[in-house]
């Protein structure tokens, strides 16, 4: 970590992150950050869905065989959901896919889950710095590079 | 026909004459696993085997073949072509596997389709068979027209023997080969007939097996046969048995792309036990269940082949015996094959 | 001497089978056979009380007969079943895969099966052409050597860490009827991979899974695995590469893994038909310790319990969420 040249290097990079957000509060939380003009960094792509209880396992597997360097996943806050219990069952999947691809390999600071609300639009700021330096940390995916 | 000797120590400097000339593939042991890879450093093959887990098939039909590459250019596309295929030899296949080169050599120019990759690649190898001190007890390779040295489709035979292993070239390209190879030195006279003694007896210690005299016309009228509903219960439609069958060569064709706009067309190894492998793309599933599957198997290799080639789709390697993993036994379909023409004819 | 209880509960399974066939009671028994090599069984399925002598019981006795279950199959069946077998059905029965109705559990007390990929790794590439169990050593024969291997070292890992050896629910049971359970699990067999970097684990496990030639014998002998299209079978859209090529075959086994998390019975089915001797089993006792430490859960134990991919609660752990700092 000293190493200046490493440093540097890590600083150039641009992590690309896949953001999953939940239609009714991490996609409206992203939203007011955006119209009250607060700062974060660009290193985010969003995929708006309708709930955290939609997203398919296969798609943040699919996201990281494809090179995205991170996930973000974000929903309602737990009592929350616009469907009741979509973000619960969200939970414990993503709670054993996250051990589970640990300790297979991949690293966990790659793999962000978090809940941000439509009024928090501070903290949805907060969470794609958050996210943008736990993916720093670990570079570049190359995890599923074929050798082609 | 040429013989020639190498003492076992020294079968590094002979490969190493080969490499300066060919690619060569042989037997390595990986993991626990042999298998045949192309040899970078002449200590790691492996002779020392009874059979390989994956069959040598592999060099000639990869399981991951790529057909062409390609390249986005501005609007169009541009084609790669796979770069030419080098002169290979095939170092210490067993000559059960070695058969099923003149078997493929059939199926890919078959009518009016050539698959030109499988032709030109049999062109350029050459192989260097090994024969089988130790046959398995699930080698019957014996019943199925084949032996454990078997001289047919092999360009050059060793025979390992006390402390040395004799080559003999079989085919002219054998022989053209192993003149040039300077680490050869003449065969010694006196041990060629009791060489020739110990073949013939490992061969004639493989029992012959039951059932398969005439298996091609028997299984003509078994088609609708109850037995099959009894052979495929067990079965629990994995592609062990087919994917590590030498005779097995069934692909599916599939593009891969990458972000950066390049690509590939590959072929990978399918297999007849896969509900997907004849789903049609109306949604009809001809063979919907295990029993057809297990059916086509059998049919395949000792019915369907014999009547368009003329030849046994089976070397009798007994990898699919060993590796099933409900040991469901080839050669017990046999007998019952057998069991039931003999009730009906009688 | 464990081989006597063995030959017992051999001699037991097939009276039990041929009774239960004479009085009608069953159609059908599905048990466990010889195998064609040493060391391997296969499945029998048995309708003739006199075929009943085909009916074996022993160390190699390592597939999930739970398996040939079908819930469209309304022929009344008893089914040989070792602890794990037991636990298939009763999850699967959770899952609404299974009608009890027609199913007689013939309950074995299992002493745990050999990990034959383990030994074949220590023989060599020779061929074993005997193999007996004897005063807790496994003696093999070939055909020019011999050699002798201390049993409980062979023994499947999930086998010694397993505390279900008959099945929770049985119609009979065969053998010993309290077997003793080993001490509390604490997944010490994982800590070794546990504390490898990620790099490390993810050089480690792709090194094991490069040798997977796609045969799909471990999904075919997984009790769990039923779907009628696997995912990695969808092709509208394609989800994942079906290549060999290691990035694929990594894919896949992370999502079956997934797949069978909360699900998996610990049964070992899916290693022991593996033709290159991988070893999934690491993964799926991982998988058996996140649910049990996060969710409290065990599968296949309890009719009544709902699977935790079924259920939550409103204070799961969720520790791993990330905050603003
Ligand atoms: S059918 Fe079986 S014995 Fe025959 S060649 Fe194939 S694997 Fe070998
Ligand atoms: S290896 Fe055995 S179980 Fe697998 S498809 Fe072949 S016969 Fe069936
Ligand atoms: S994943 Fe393996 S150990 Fe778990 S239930 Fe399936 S076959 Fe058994
Ligand atoms: S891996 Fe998943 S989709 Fe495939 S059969 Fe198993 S449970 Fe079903
Ligand atoms: S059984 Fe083994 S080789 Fe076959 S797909 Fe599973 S892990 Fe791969």
């Amino acid at each position: 970590m000293t190493d200046k040249s490493k440093e540097k290097s890590t600083e150039e990079w641009k992590p690309k992150i896949i953001a999953f957000l939940c239609n009714w509060c991490s996609y409206a939380g992203a939203d007011l950050a955006g119209v009250s003009r607060i700062q974060y960094p660009p290193n985010i792509r969003v995929v708006r869905v309708p709930c955290t209880g939609r997203i398919n396992p296969f798609f943040i597997i699919k996201s990281l065989a494809y090179g995205w360097d991170g996930i973000l996943v974000s929903g309602c806050h737990p009592g929350d959901c616009h469907y009741i219990s979509g973000n619960y069952i969200a939970r414990r999947r993503f709670a054993i896919l996250r051990d589970l691809m640990t300790f297979l390999g991949i690293e966990p600071e790659r793999l962000n889950f978090t809940w941000v609300s439509a009024a928090e639009g501070e903290r949805f700021a907060k969470i794609v710095r958050k996210t943008v330096e736990n993916v720093k940390s670990v570079g570049p995916n190359k995890i599923f590079n074929k050798k082609w | 026909m040429m013989q020639k000797m190498i003492s076992k120590e020294k079968i590094s400097d002979l490969i190493k004459e080969l490499q300066k000339e060919f690619k060569v593939f042989g037997p390595v042991k990986e993991e626990g696993v042999v298998l045949f890879k192309e040899i970078t450093d002449a200590k790691e093959i492996c002779l020392d085997y009874s059979n390989s887990k994956i069959p040598a098939k592999s060099v000639l039909f990869p399981m991951i073949d790529t057909l062409f590459s390609y390249k986005k250019e501005g609007k169009g596309v541009k084609i790669i072509e796979n770069p030419p295929y080098e002169k290979t030899v095939i170092f210490g296949i067993r000559p059960c596997d070695s058969m099923v080169f003149s078997l493929f050599k059939n199926f890919f120019s078959f009518g009016k389709y050539k698959d030109p990759l499988v032709l030109n690649r049999l062109k350029n190898i050459t192989i260097i068979g090994m024969g089988c001190l130790e046959p398995r007890t699930t080698c019957f390779c014996t019943s199925v027209n084949g032996g454990p040295f078997n001289k047919e489709s092999v360009d050059v035979l060793i025979t390992e023997f006390k402390d040395n292993y004799y080559l003999e070239s079989i085919t002219d390209k054998g022989e053209a080969l192993i003149k040039k190879i300077k680490s050869l030195t003449d065969a010694d006279k006196g041990d060629l007939a009791k060489i020739e003694k110990l073949q013939k007896d490992i061969e004639s210690a493989i029992p012959v097996i039951e059932g398969l005299d005439g298996i091609y016309t028997k299984l003509d009228g078994l088609f609708d046969h109850p037995m099959w509903k009894m052979e495929s219960q067990g079965c629990i439609g994995c592609g062990s048995c087919t994917y590590l069958c030498p005779t097995c060569h069934c692909f599916d064709v599939l593009d891969e792309n990458k972000q950066d706009g390049s690509g590939r067309r590959i072929r990978i190894w399918d297999t007849c036990q896969f509900p997907l492998f004849t789903l049609e793309t109306s949604g009809h599933n001809p063979r919907t269940t295990k029993l057809p599957r297990v059916r086509q198997r059998i049919f395949h290799k000792f019915n369907y082949y014999p009547k368009n080639y003329n030849i046994i789709g089976c070397v009798g390697c007994g990898r699919c015996i060993i590796n099933c993993p409900v040991s469901s036994d080839i050669r017990n379909i046999f007998i019952s094959v057998e069991n039931i023409s003999s009730k009906t004819e009688g | 001497m464990v081989i006597n209880i063995i030959d017992d509960i051999e001699k037991s399974i097939r009276e039990t089978a041929k009774k239960l066939l004479e009085e009608k009671k069953v159609d059908l028994i599905i048990g466990y056979t010889k195998g064609s090599i040493p060391l391997r069984s296969g499945p029998c399925f048995i309708t003739d009380a006199s075929q009943t002598g085909m009916l074996v019981w022993n160390q190699s006795c390592d597939l999930n007969l739970a398996k040939y279950l079908a819930k469209n199959d309304d022929r009344k069946i008893g089914i040989i079943s070792k602890g794990c077998v037991g636990r298939a059905i009763v999850h699967l029965i959770v899952e609404k895969q299974l009608n009890k109705e027609n199913i007689t559990i013939i309950g074995i007390s299992c002493e745990g099966v050999l990990n034959r990929a383990k030994i074949m790794v220590e023989i060599g590439d020779k061929e074993i052409i005997e193999a007996n169990i004897e005063d807790n050593k496994i003696i093999i024969k070939g055909k020019d050597f011999n050699k002798t291997l201390p049993l409980q070292d062979y023994i499947n890992q999930l086998c010694i860490t397993c505390h279900y050896k008959i099945p929770p629910i049985s119609d009979i049971i065969i053998g010993n009827k309290k077997p003793e359970k080993p001490p509390k699990d604490d997944f010490k067999d994982l800590n070794e991979i546990e504390s490898k970097s990620s790099n490390d684990k993810m050089e480690y496990f792709k090194k094991e899974l490069n040798r997977c030639i796609r045969c799909y014998a471990c999904r075919e002998a997984c009790p769990m695995c039923y779907c009628s299209l696997c995912f990695i079978d969808q092709n509208k859209p394609v989800w994942f590469g079906k290549t060999a090529d290691i990035s694929d075959n990594f894919i896949f086994h992370m999502i079956r893994a997934f797949h069978v998390a909360g699900r998996c019975v610990s049964c070992g089915a899916c290693s022991s038909v593996c033709p290159m001797g991988i070893d999934l089993n690491f993964i799926t006792r991982k998988l058996e310790k996140i649910v049990k430490e996060r969710f409290d859960f065990e599968s296949g134990i309890n009719l009544e319990a709902p699977p935790p991919m079924g259920t939550h609660k409103f204070d799961d752990k969720q520790e791993f969420m990330i905050e603003e700092d």
